[in-house]
């Protein structure tokens, strides 16, 4: 945090697609800290807009508290898989000043606070312990094999080294849901199975992310195309895949099944979109928002609609669910980008600026190509030039792009905050929210 | 007309990416018109071809991106240039033999009286919609495993075969070209509204998946020659890999139009022993066709071989195989072959394709006759004819 602020600039009216739900389009003028340096201003780009678009969902935040609960009125499109963008927004009269201090998780917990008071605030991981307790031996023996090296591949990773992360957000949202539904928390046997397809489904994508990206280390092991070569590893991916298609068709839900084969068509979309790069800056942002969805979200944010339609008909509780778990899923991918920069090698079980090796324009570079316009030759060439990993890295370090990206998976969070809220007071709703925070703070 | 002449700017771009002829043929020259003319025949039955789902993800921002990508791989060894020549050029070698057997079953099942929901003018040719999407999801699966197949291990690459990051390059293609296919069939099927099918099919995934690993690893390593492999047990990986999903695929059409168990085992049958039949069929080719002067190129697990090996048992299989080998440790093919020719194994494995023909025959001989059944029948006797 620097002491000596910028000066203050108000920037023109910005016509941009926001990456937050947006509900309304009567946006007060209302002004906004944003930290800012003096080389970018007046220069109305994506960083202004996305900042707008921060401001959008702070001042709903504001609505909520004054509303109390509300349900998303009008929103007719809740079946539909929401696209990453929404239709553009206007903001008017940006003061992009911001004192990231201010942003702290007090002031997220506040926006909701005087609505109910949340059962006593467990740790997220030990709330979910007892219905995660047995995942991977379950998930190990939903894999009948007859070929024993094959067994041995797929369980590679179902070695309970994971953070299961995502089997964690599916049972807390379940449990949420169930209790929201005027039933017991108790999951039901279909959303226990979502946990477990949601872990394969994300397992497979790594196995053939590896094999794409060419990756000899995860989750600080060797991975299965260094150790059995390219051929097996793809197949294993192909056969936990299936693996789990086959656990979802026996949930016996013909939505569900629809639901969450929407993330295999996005995964695999999200992978095509890396492969090119975006020649204007807005497009780019917007591209690599969309991607993170895709590649990241999309998987967290469909588990939680499908536990959500497993217990109740309401289609406004299976969007409160799709939008908990997309705005997490996204500020997940975007501190997990942040950390590719921050983090030393051996702490994430991968080599820091990975990203960058592999031609990858994340959040803190494109924020960075702001500061500095020399990176946008790297980031089209794809950092492909010698020296280029290391100056584009070097531009990161000194830019602000770390900062501003952790600010936008702040703002993501507290959308995903403020989606949570509406649902009923639970344990298990409050875990959710704390572990927004928790992704947040995390450093590996 | 736009869609047409964008899939024409679209095909040549895979086009572009052939250039010498691709002869794939599974039967020799003489069969394989009879072959054409059945499949030809079968076709006109069903109405029109299965392509309809591969035309959508042929046209699709995502595979004409590979293509042009794909272009870069022209001149090196990557096998996923080979595969992407196949989309184009063996339209005509059966390559959508399975949607096509889909199709006639469907038709000769014909529409079931449990299927009160389903509307009878629905059908076109008197298939379901949702059996024909079945049939271009079988596809679609196949082929993307005919492109998950062409990846290649990069350790086992050297530098002499070309440069490693064309390798990387193409492995890179053909991982994402083959997971979009699939990904697409995973859709495909939700959209089929019947989470039996889905499981069905997934499944099939799998043990395709299981069959190709072992495809791997006995091609691989497993080529040692004192292994036992059992009749039982080659057939049962042989199901796996070139049966499961066909046969699948045919229950799970009857299963879509509301058949009962004994209608959707006798589609299972028949997918089971046409498949089967089909690759024994393939695989005994180079042991039936041709003359003595034609280099032969035969894979050692391929049925003549493994019955082969079965009759003279493991320790003069290994003394045969020693025989044909050269000092530089090269197996001497023409050599082997004779040797094979001279054995039982060829004709042993022609009784059991016909086997297996006879008992696709039995098993579709359960449904009324019909232009359908009939086709079914000429595909499943064009299966023994060598």
């Amino acid at each position: 945090m620097s002491a000596a602020r910028p000066p203050r600039v108000d920037t023109p009216l910005l016509h941009y697609a926001i990456p937050f739900p947006a509900e309304g389009n009567m946006a007060p003028p209302w002004r906004h800290c944003c930290r800012w340096t003096a080389g970018n201003i007046g220069v109305p780009s994506f960083i202004n807009a996305v900042c707008g678009a921060v401001m959008m969902v702070a001042r709903r935040e504001g609505a909520v508290a004054s509303l109390g609960v509300r349900g998303i009125a009008g929103t007719k499109a809740t079946f539909a898989n929401r696209p990453v963008n929404q239709p553009a927004s206007r903001i008017s009269n940006t003061l992009l000043r911001s004192n990231f201090r201010l942003l702290n998780t007090t002031q997220n917990v506040c926006c909701f606070k005087n609505l109910h008071s949340d059962a006593k605030v467990k740790d997220p991981f030990m709330l979910a312990q007892k219905d995660l307790k047995n995942l991977y031996d379950d998930i190990k023996k939903e894999m009948f094999v007859s070929k024993s090296e094959l067994k041995a591949l797929c369980e590679y990773y179902f070695d309970g080294k994971g953070k299961a992360l995502r089997p964690m957000i599916v049972v807390l949202m379940a449990r949420a849901c169930n209790l929201h539904s005027n039933r017991e928390g108790d999951l039901l046997p279909g959303q226990r199975s979502i946990a477990m397809i949601s872990e394969m489904i994300h397992t497979a994508s790594l196995v053939h992310d590896d094999v794409i990206d060419g990756s000899d280390k995860r989750r600080g092991k060797t991975t299965i195309n260094e150790v059995w070569g390219e051929k097996k590893a793809i197949l294993a991916g192909d056969f936990i895949l299936s693996v789990a298609s086959m656990a979802l068709a026996r949930i016996g839900d013909t939505t569900v099944v629809t639901v969450l084969s929407q993330v295999i068509e996005d995964l695999v979309r999200g992978e095509f979109m890396q492969l090119g790069s975006k020649e204007n800056e807005n497009e780019r942002f917007k591209h690599y928002l969309e991607k993170t969805f895709k590649k990241t979200a999309s998987l967290i944010a469909n588990s939680c609609k499908a536990v959500s339609i497993l217990v109740n008909p309401d289609p406004e509780v299976h969007e409160i669910a799709f939008q908990y778990g997309r705005n997490v899923g996204i500020a997940f991918q975007l501190v997990d980008d942040v950390l590719d920069f921050t983090s030393c090698a051996n702490h994430l079980g991968k080599p820091s600026a990975a990203d960058l090796r592999l031609g990858l324009a994340t959040g803190p570079v494109l924020f960075a190509c702001q500061q500095f316009p020399e990176l946008h030759a790297m980031i089209m060439r794809r950092f492909s030039s010698h020296g280029d990993v290391e100056r584009a890295w070097q531009y990161v370090m000194e830019s602000d792009g770390v900062r501003q990206t952790n600010y936008l998976a702040q703002r993501y969070c507290q959308e995903a905050v403020r989606q949570i809220s509406k649902l009923r007071p639970s344990a298990e709703r409050q875990a959710l929210i704390q572990l927004t925070e928790l992704i947040l703070t995390r450093d590996k | 007309m736009a869609t047409m002449a964008l899939l024409r700017s679209r095909v040549s771009s895979f086009g572009a990416l052939c250039c010498g002829r691709r002869d794939i043929s599974f039967f020799s020259n003489t069969s394989a018109s009879n072959w054409s003319k059945v499949v030809s025949d079968a076709e006109k039955i069903v109405g029109y071809p299965t392509s309809f789902m591969s035309l959508r993800c042929l046209l699709s921002d995502e595979l004409s991106n590979v293509a042009m990508h794909v272009r870069k791989l022209v001149g090196t060894k990557h096998p996923l240039l080979n595969t992407a020549r196949g989309f184009v050029y063996d339209s005509k070698n059966s390559l959508q033999m399975r949607g096509l057997v889909v199709l006639l079953m469907s038709k000769a099942a014909g529409p079931s009286t449990a299927a009160a929901d389903l509307l009878q003018q629905d059908m076109v040719s008197g298939i379901y919609p949702s059996q024909r999407n079945l049939a271009e999801i079988t596809e679609l699966i196949h082929t993307a495993f005919l492109v998950h197949r062409g990846i290649v291990n990069l350790k086992e690459w050297t530098t002499s075969d070309g440069p490693l990051k064309d390798m990387q390059f193409g492995n890179k293609m053909a991982v994402l070209s083959g997971d979009f296919l699939l990904a697409n069939a995973c859709t495909g099927l939700a959209q089929l509204n019947n989470t039996k099918v889905v499981e069905l099919i997934s499944s099939a995934i799998g043990d395709l998946v299981q069959g190709i690993y072992y495809e791997n690893s006995s091609s691989a390593e497993g080529n040692s020659p004192s292994d036992d492999v059992t009749l039982a047990s080659w057939e049962e990986q042989t199901f796996l890999s070139h049966g499961a999903l066909l046969a699948k695929s045919c229950q799970a059409a009857m299963e879509l139009a509301k058949h009962d168990k004994q209608a959707q085992g006798i589609a299972f049958q028949y997918g089971k022993h046409m498949s089967l039949g089909h690759k024994m069929n393939s695989d005994l080719q180079p042991f039936v066709k041709g003359s003595y002067g034609d280099p032969v190129s035969f894979s050692l697990n391929s049925a003549p071989v493994v019955l082969h090996r079965h009759v003279v048992g493991v320790e003069s299989w290994v003394l045969q195989l020693q025989q044909a080998t050269t000092l530089g440790r090269q197996v001497d093919y023409t050599k082997l072959w004779r040797t094979i020719k001279a054995g039982k194994g060829v004709t042993m494995a022609t009784d059991l394709c016909r086997n297996h023909g006879n008992k696709a025959l039995e098993a579709i001989r359960f449904f009324p006759p019909s232009e359908a059944r009939s086709a079914l029948e000429n595909l499943a006797s064009a299966v023994t004819k060598f």
